[in-house]
């Protein structure tokens, strides 16, 4: 199939960027997004030309590498997809398809389609962990966890930090990502013991990296990869206001 | 310390509940109007004599809303702030709405319209109004400009709780992962039934056009029919020289 990409070039951070467009030619209808990229890359390599800077890893949903704002959807058409599991077969014929980058502020754009997200890593630095001496790793069964908590826990855990939450929210706002990650150590027994500073320190982080307000549209859910629900930015809310006001 | 952005969104979330309290509270005095003016005057010199505390009141109500509002302009620059350069094709997912999109421009409409209303109802002199202040109001209402500008308010009200409502509840953490579906939809229908009774009021005024002292009259259904009432028909409304409305 045939098809024309819009694509923003930025050469370096904080240099203007622009919409340029590529033709994608001969792209076989089940070719994943980021192959046809590669495809035309190679296209464009083999006629000396700067190829589109695009981030990826493991091209199967589970890295979070990968990202790419596509015809206004962050990871494209599709639900609970990554960019790296949208395949061609999604467009049609003919169209034109617009790439742009995550945009936000905490996420400042390297090259092209390539933003720097070491800002969930400084989060994640901030609490998002638990201070244990590692040893042998104990029994599973030595330390019972209710099922409810524990499926709860693990579809947060899913999170894989790609950042849709913050290209698809008005505000550039991180919540989703902060309260996926703060609520699967709350509800989980070796989360308790930091409980109450670790959401602080997050949250703080969090504002200091410049990421928007939540203001509760679920904008984020829609585009979520992994389905994380809002339900845990109620959880965040409500850990962080308790130890707000029992510390 | 500039406060953290949970903080903020609570102290939205706090004020935006106590305002909605508040409307409820003035929502069931203000069915009084459709009782006529003997009943609302009453209610509204009842609250009158309350002197100190009801000034106790209003100050705390207008500190509860320049709160609200402050937050608001805060959060909304923020928010603005944290996205310098925007898309060029960004669509939605489909789980915001119009009236969640709004916020801040619903939000300023109402504040216009506050100013306007408290200024044309609460400090417009209607001692010598036929009929007191239901009689101010209804004169108000019967002018069709007026009565629109209300009902209009009242949508963008609708708008503003349709989405606010709900949110204050997920900001403060108080919903459930099992509310999913609903909590949106719950907020929703009590968001436009607030508006909606308020928006009654105005329709009420520019359709019927009431009297002062007509409903008084009114029999009971166990009194048999006084002849008095039917003289319902003397009040009609008169342009008086300074342009405001009186009734013969
Ligand atoms: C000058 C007037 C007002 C302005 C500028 C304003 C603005 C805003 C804004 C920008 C928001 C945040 C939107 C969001 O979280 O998505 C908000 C939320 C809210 N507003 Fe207002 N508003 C005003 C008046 C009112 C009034 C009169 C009420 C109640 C009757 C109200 C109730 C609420 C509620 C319940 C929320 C939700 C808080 C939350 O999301 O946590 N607002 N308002
Ligand atoms: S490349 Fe790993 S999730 Fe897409």
């Amino acid at each position: 199939m045939n098809v024309t990409l819009r694509v923003w070039k930025q050469p370096a951070p904080n240099q203007p960027g622009r919409f340029e467009s590529y033709p994608a030619k001969d792209i076989p209808a089940e070719a994943s997004f980021l192959e046809m990229l590669d495809i035309v890359n190679n296209q464009l390599e083999s006629e000396g030309k700067e190829p589109i800077a695009f981030d990826s890893d493991c091209r199967e949903g589970i890295c979070g590498t990968c990202g790419i704002v596509i015809d206004g959807r962050p990871h494209g058409p599709g639900k609970a997809i990554t960019t790296c599991q949208l395949y061609m077969r999604a467009f049609n014929e003919g169209d034109t398809i617009t790439l742009e980058p995550w945009r936000a502020k905490a996420f400042p754009v390297l090259k092209d389609l390539v933003v720097d997200r070491a800002a969930f890593d400084r989060v994640i630095q901030a609490g998002g962990y638990i201070s244990i001496n590692t040893g042998n790793a104990c029994d599973a069964n030595a330390l019972p966890v209710a099922k409810l908590d524990s499926d709860r826990a693990m579809d947060a855990a899913a999170c894989i930090g790609c950042g849709a939450c913050v290209a698809a929210c008005k505000n550039a706002s991180a919540m989703l990502f902060v309260s996926a990650k703060v609520s699967h150590l709350a509800l989980l027994p070796q989360g308790q013991p930091e409980r109450r500073t670790r959401v602080v320190a997050m949250i703080e982080q969090m504002d200091k990296e410049g990421f928007g307000n939540c203001t509760n549209e679920s904008e984020c859910e829609a585009e979520c990869p992994k389905e994380i629900s809002v339900a845990n930015i109620a959880r965040l809310n409500r850990e962080f206001l308790l130890a707000k006001l029992l510390t | 310390m500039t406060p953290s952005s949970i903080l903020k969104k609570t102290v939205m979330a706090l004020t935006g509940l106590a305002l909605v309290g508040f409307l409820i509270a003035h929502l069931s005095g203000n069915f009084l109007l459709f009782k006529g003016d003997k009943a609302f005057n009453a209610y509204a010199e009842f609250l009158e004599h309350q002197g100190g505390l009801l000034i106790a009141a209003e100050v705390g109500l207008l500190a509860v809303f320049l709160l609200h509002i402050y937050s608001a302009i805060r959060v909304t620059l923020e928010n603005k702030a944290a996205r310098p350069v925007p898309y060029e094709t960004k669509q939605s997912g489909g789980t915001s709405t119009f009236g969640s999109r709004t916020m801040m421009i619903s939000g300023a409409i109402i504040l216009l319209f506050v100013i306007l209303h408290v200024k044309m109802f609460k400090f417009t002199d209607h001692e010598h109004v036929d009929g007191e202040l239901w009689g101010l109001v209804m004169q108000a209402f019967a002018n069709p400009v007026i009565a629109l500008a209300y009902m209009a308010a009242m949508v963008v009200l609708g708008l503003h709780l349709s989405h606010g409502f709900s949110s204050a509840f997920q900001t403060l953490g108080l919903t459930k992962p099992g509310w999913a579906k609903c909590y949106k939809k719950a907020g929703l229908v009590v968001g436009w039934l607030i508006a909606f009774g308020f928006f009654t009021m105005p329709l009420y005024g520019l359709v019927v056009k009431p009297k002062p002292g007509a409903k008084e009259h009114a029999p009971a259904k166990t009194i048999k029919h006084d002849e008095n009432d039917d003289d319902a028909s003397v009040f009609r409304p008169v342009l008086t020289e300074k342009g405001t409305v009186s009734w013969s």
